[in-house]
């Protein structure tokens, strides 16, 4: 997939850059409002990752600039600015989705593959992992065929895990994931083992691979061994 | 007391005292005049008696004056001093008797002392200081009025615009951009009061605006950095050639970091609270929003082996929907945290209050529990968490109550006051 990245912090611009190539992704990036506008206009891009606080004009222009170019770009907020109208406003003018900073780059990347499978798949909205099959508006998992059934939280799990393959994720972005940040829960993220546990045996059961490792008490990594 | 009472007070005591002193005065002094005046009339008419008795060798005939009565007694041995002196008498004109004033005096006629008694009627004079005395008092009584008037009327109106400003300044709120408008005055000491006002309320509005552009920015500009470090911890955790040890270091910094950008976004979230810039207001049916807040913490209840028990009816509430699970969320998570292994939490909603009982170690929290970083020595939040309840709580007019009965911990929520 095809990202744009517009951000005028470099260190947050060269961590999310690294966090998104690879596995046949293509980053670009922007650093300032002139540069994005070029960027957008010129070409198309599965999604946008928007800052919205830019040198030489606001963010959110260029969302009205997209439209009026009549681009079907998928469009991330993120920005610093933790206010509902902002991310109204953003979700009025098209964006897809509103991250607040500081967040997780794997928060980032499953929420960008979220608005891209929305994009791409129009009601086919199927992960492919090796034998792992996962239709995510229908909810179901296959495994070498066979049918796996999994809870609420253990499915968003998985999705999750899917979307940052061989990435470590924190016990700490995946609790936010799944219960939500306003939730100010406990520094013990230990209930997440049960749900991470739970998900693997079942998988395990119904054929698939090993693939989930805990990586230094901290989180875990889901990917080819 | 409001100044003009003050000012009314003494000056209607001092126009009393002042007016009784100058009655009193008044009356002495006429008093004075006109019996001294009696008192020479008299002497007039002992003169013309003394000059009859001198050329005629014989007393005038009583009969013969018209204002005094004169009678004569003819005395023998002890002589009296002359005198005047103040009598009553029968005046057979008006046939009553009426005050007067005697003078008593001797002459001498063929060898014999006779005593004339020369009496003229004091009804006059008394008639004269009497209206003297009732004019007296009734320009008291309109003086004083027209003060009571004046200060009435035309001091409430002169007092207007001061009240006026006084009623802006109470009205004042910092985080209105509205300037204090002025009644239209004549009055100098008004105008410069308004002038002042209105300067004092632009300076604090100035400092209040620059205050909170310094600390949107402080703020916007810590999450950046924040943001950063967030990244590259991620970034770092992807390299994958930690030791065990290193781990526990990056985790203790994951812990740390998630801290700072909970707290901050609280430390925000009660800012927005106080200065009420959180619009969106609606109803909330609060009954499905505790059902799927409960279902949101079955993890962690279930971590802790904690029984939830509920007893809800439908209730529509007006509020934020975003601060009414935050409300919600904050409540939990108390009750979570300051539990028991193995204990229970109540949820009771009724058309007047909500209430969260949680079993826990009895004594654990403060009378505090609502200021700002108060928190129990064990306890790992950051002590906003009730801070930014009372606060939602505040906003909407409901009122949070706390209360501890032998290891239970009960809040309650009124819906009104």
């Amino acid at each position: 997939m095809k990202i744009l990245v517009i951000e005028d912090e470099q260190a947050l611009l060269e961590s999310i850059l690294a966090y998104f190539t690879g596995e046949g992704n293509i980053c670009e990036h922007a650093s300032d409002f002139a540069a994005a506008y070029e960027k957008i206009s010129l070409y198309s891009y599965d999604c946008i990752l928007l800052d919205l606080g830019l040198p030489g004009g606001e963010g959110l222009e260029l969302l009205t600039k997209l439209k009026q170019l009549k681009k079907r770009d998928g469009v991330l907020i993120i920005s610093a600015r933790h206010s509902l109208d902002d991310k109204l406003m953003g979700l009025d003018l098209g964006a897809d989705d509103y991250l607040v900073k500081p967040f997780h780059l794997s928060e980032l990347k499953a929420r960008v593959s979220a608005i891209i499978r929305r994009k791409n798949f129009d009601g086919d909205n199927v992960i492919l992992f090796n034998e792992i099959s996962v239709d995510v508006s229908a909810m179901k998992i296959n495994v070498k065929g066979n049918q796996v059934i999994l809870t609420k939280k253990e499915f968003d799990l998985l999705v999750y895990f899917l979307s940052n393959r061989n990435k470590v994720v924190t016990k700490n972005a995946m609790a936010e994931h799944l219960w939500g940040d306003e939730m100010d829960l406990s520094d013990d993220f230990d209930f997440i083992y049960t749900h991470v546990k739970n998900l693997r045996k079942k998988l395990l059961e119904a054929g698939a691979a090993d693939y989930l490792r805990s990586v230094y008490g901290i989180g875990y990594k889901f990917g080819d061994i | 007391m409001k100044l003009s009472n003050r000012y009314n007070k003494a000056n209607i005591l001092t126009s009393i005292v002042v007016l009784v002193i100058t009655g009193i005065i008044y009356y002495v002094v006429i008093h004075f005049i006109l019996t001294e005046k009696l008192d020479r009339d008299l002497a007039v008419e002992e003169n013309e008696i003394n000059q009859y008795v001198n050329t005629f060798h014989k007393l005038p005939l009583p009969a013969s004056y018209l204002d005094q009565q004169i009678s004569y007694k003819t005395l023998s041995g002890i002589i009296s001093e002359r005198e005047f002196l103040n009598t009553i008498y029968f005046n057979p004109k008006e046939r009553e008797n009426e005050p007067g004033r005697s003078l008593i005096t001797v002459v001498h006629l063929d060898g014999k002392t006779i005593e004339v008694t020369i009496t003229k009627s004091r009804v006059e004079s008394e008639d004269l200081i009497r209206i003297i005395l009732l004019i007296t008092l009734g320009i008291t009584v309109v003086l004083l009025l027209s003060l009571l008037l004046i200060n009435r009327f035309v001091l409430n109106r002169l007092w207007r615009p001061f009240y006026s400003t006084l009623n802006r300044m109470k009205a004042f709120e910092v985080t209105r951009m509205d300037t204090i408008e002025q009644e239209p005055t004549k009055i100098d000491e008004f105008n410069e009061l308004n002038k002042s006002v209105n300067a004092m309320a632009e300076r604090v509005r100035q400092d209040y605006k620059e205050l909170k552009s310094f600390t949107d920015n402080a703020s916007h500009e810590m999450m950046t950095p924040l943001a950063v470090i967030n990244s590259k911890l991620d970034s770092l955790l992807q390299t994958e050639s930690f030791t065990e040890q290193q781990g526990v270091l990056l985790e203790d910094i994951y812990h740390a970091t998630g801290r700072l950008s909970r707290l901050h976004q609280s430390l925000l979230l009660l800012a927005k609270i106080e200065n009420n810039l959180i619009p969106d207001f609606q109803n909330i049916e609060l009954k499905e929003m505790v059902e799927a807040k409960s279902r949101q913490f079955q993890e962690l209840l279930e971590k802790d082996r904690l029984i939830l028990t509920e007893d809800l009816v439908p209730v529509e509430v007006k509020m934020s929907r975003y601060l009414a699970d935050i409300l919600l969320n904050n409540l939990l998570s108390n009750a979570v945290r300051h539990n028991v292994s193995g204990g229970y939490i109540h949820i009771k909603l009724d058309q007047q209050r909500l209430t969260i009982s949680n079993s826990g170690n009895p004594g654990h929290l403060q009378t505090k529990i609502f200021d700002r970083f108060s928190k129990s020595v064990d306890s790992e939040g950051m002590g906003l968490g009730l801070a930014i309840t009372k606060q939602i709580c505040n906003l909407y007019g409901f009122r949070i109550e706390y209360r501890e009965e032998s290891g239970e911990h009960v809040f309650t929520v009124y819906f009104s006051d």
